[in-house]
């Protein structure tokens, strides 16, 4: 068994009337690489929020890093890097001279911060940029600068919130390849806050689903997708699916039916979706539903995420 | 304390990187004196025996330190608003460094507008007494001062929800600070209602232990007495703004 790098029970944080996040479980092996996914709003930063010690929560406890987040915030902060859902770098400083005060407020020697900026830079790929002010930085060094700065303290867990929200598709591989690179060869625990599901997909080797303040599902990626079927054969159409769905319902090889009122789709989980697909467009002529499309894949966690909360995941 | 004097030194190396502020610092002190200055001393005369430029002279640099501070408490309030005292929240460093290595900041501003500031009022003919244990003591006085109404500003800033609302707050404080207080005339040719305003001011405190010790003019109230209100003042601003602070970060 590992050593959980992060152990929370119960967390609950409520503004008011509003309940952000409503009794949140969590466990993270050491070394290893969380995503929790889910649309926004629905309490992921506000959990990582509350583990980084940045707001205390209404009820519940947790432990980063061995310490209690309440009782040891000062230990945990020592312990952590955090890079946050918006880009929060002070614009008139240049790239160095925001890793190096960043080193000083966490009591590092001169030595080590040079070495650690060196080392970062290299990294992320910055280059000679360091030197330049951030605000003539793009979006996606501005990332990677924040990355090292989350970095620069050689925390045990870093929490990355959102790390590639608004990203282009080469920064946002860049990034992912760097996290995928700090997990393999330092071990560091990642714990990260996504709704893209390529990036859960990409990245996590255990994936957290929340809605509503909710963990709804956790697990592998692998074990989440293999719980609802083997393949998946995606249906739309139109007019009135219910006799459809009805009769593909009592198949004996079909697992479960899903429909996505939102788009019309009808999501039917069998055991082979190459040798049932006959069978299933054979049970759907007549009846009032037309079929328009076809399509037989494997399911993906975007399927797991409107297994479990009833509706699609759009950014 | 040392992350006091980090985030203390990522201001001042902002400020030094800044040619707009140097240069509106500079400029700023200038027109004080000058503008000020003339005008007023073209309708005084002098006060007391001392000539109006050296009278005026130590209330211009502690009514400027108002407005550092009111620059200060926007920084505070810039960097809450675009998240960056989020980095400063999960380090493990006091609260209260973040709010004091803005106060320092300003307070070393505060400062050197003071020395600029005097440079200009003694060639426009105030008369500086020589006694540079004397200047020290006033320095000191002012940097205390700066810090504790950096504390009202800082505690403004970490309330407020929006830059307008900042301003709205900060005038209340500014307007009486500036025109209750023996800045621009002496406390004697006030009505007694007034001077009890005036007296509750820790403005008036400053100001007449820097005429004092700078200037050579007689203190009107004892300078330990001046002394004690201006520290007390100094504390009071920071507790206040670490309590407002603490609460706003605790809320979320």
């Amino acid at each position: 068994m590992s050593e959980l790098a992060i152990e929370a029970r119960g967390l609950v944080k409520r503004y008011g009337d509003l309940t952000a996040v409503d009794g949140i479980d969590l466990q993270v092996s050491s070394g290893t690489i969380y995503a929790m996914l889910g649309p926004n709003g629905a309490g992921k930063t506000t959990t990582i929020n509350m583990l980084t010690t940045l707001v205390r929560p209404t009820s519940g406890e947790a432990r980063v890093a061995g310490c209690d987040v309440l009782r040891q915030a000062e230990q945990v902060r020592r312990r952590i890097g955090v890079t946050f859902q918006d880009i929060v770098l002070d614009q008139d400083l240049t790239g160095r001279q925001v890793l190096d005060i960043h080193g000083r407020l966490y009591r590092q020697n001169g030595d080590l911060r040079r070495k650690r900026i060196t080392d970062l830079v290299d990294l992320v790929q910055l280059g000679d940029a360091i030197d330049r002010i951030v605000k003539t930085y793009s979006g996606g060094m501005k990332r990677r600068l924040e990355l090292a700065r989350g970095l620069m303290t050689d925390p045990t867990v870093l929490f990355l919130d959102e790390p590639t929200q608004g990203l282009d598709p080469q920064n946002r591989a860049g990034i992912w390849s760097y996290i995928r690179d700090l997990n393999r060869q330092q071990g560091l625990t990642l714990l990260l806050t996504t709704h893209y599901m390529e990036e859960a997909e990409a990245l996590a080797s255990q994936v957290g689903i929340v809605d509503h303040g909710k963990l709804v599902a956790q697990g592998t990626p692998a074990d989440l997708v293999a719980q609802l079927g083997a393949d998946v054969i995606r249906v739309r159409g139109d007019g009135d699916s219910s006799h459809f769905v009805a009769v593909i319902t009592g198949m004996p090889f079909v697992e479960r039916v899903e429909s996505d009122s939102d788009s019309n789709n009808i999501s039917v989980y069998v055991d082979s979706g190459s040798r049932r697909l006959v069978e299933i467009l054979g049970a759907s002529s007549g009846n009032g539903y037309q079929v328009e499309d076809v399509t037989v894949a494997r399911p993906s966690l975007g399927d797991v995420f409107l297994h479990y909360t009833g509706r699609a995941l759009r950014d | 304390m040392y992350a006091t004097y980090v985030i203390w030194s990522k201001h001042m190396t902002k400020f030094w990187h800044s040619v707009g502020e140097l240069f509106g610092l500079a400029l700023q002190s200038i027109l004080w004196v000058v503008l000020f200055g003339v005008g007023m001393r073209g309708m005084v005369g002098n006060v007391g025996g001392n000539d109006y430029m050296s009278y005026i002279l130590p209330g211009i640099i502690a009514l400027s330190a108002l407005g550092g501070a009111v620059g200060g408490g926007m920084v505070l309030l810039d960097e809450r608003l675009r998240g960056i005292t989020k980095e400063y929240l999960a380090a493990p460093i006091p609260r209260l460094s973040i709010l004091l290595g803005n106060a320092t900041s300003t307070a070393t501003k505060a400062l050197i507008q003071a020395s600029i500031m005097l440079v200009v009022g003694m060639l426009m003919g105030a008369r500086l007494a020589v006694t540079p244990l004397g200047w020290l003591a006033a320095m000191l006085l002012l940097a205390l001062f700066a810090i504790g109404f950096s504390g009202l500003a800082l505690a403004v800033a970490a309330v407020s929800r929006t830059i307008g609302g900042y301003h709205g707050m900060i005038f209340l404080f500014n307007l009486p600070l500036l025109f209750a207080s023996n800045a621009l005339y002496p406390l004697k040719v006030l009505p007694t209602w007034m001077q009890v305003i005036v007296l509750l001011n820790p403005t008036t405190y400053v100001i007449d232990a820097v005429r004092a010790l700078a200037f050579g003019a007689d203190p009107t109230i004892p300078l330990l007495l001046s002394l004690a209100v201006v520290l007390l003042f100094a504390i009071l601003g920071i507790w206040l703004a670490l309590s407002l602070f603490q609460r706003s970060v605790l809320r979320g």
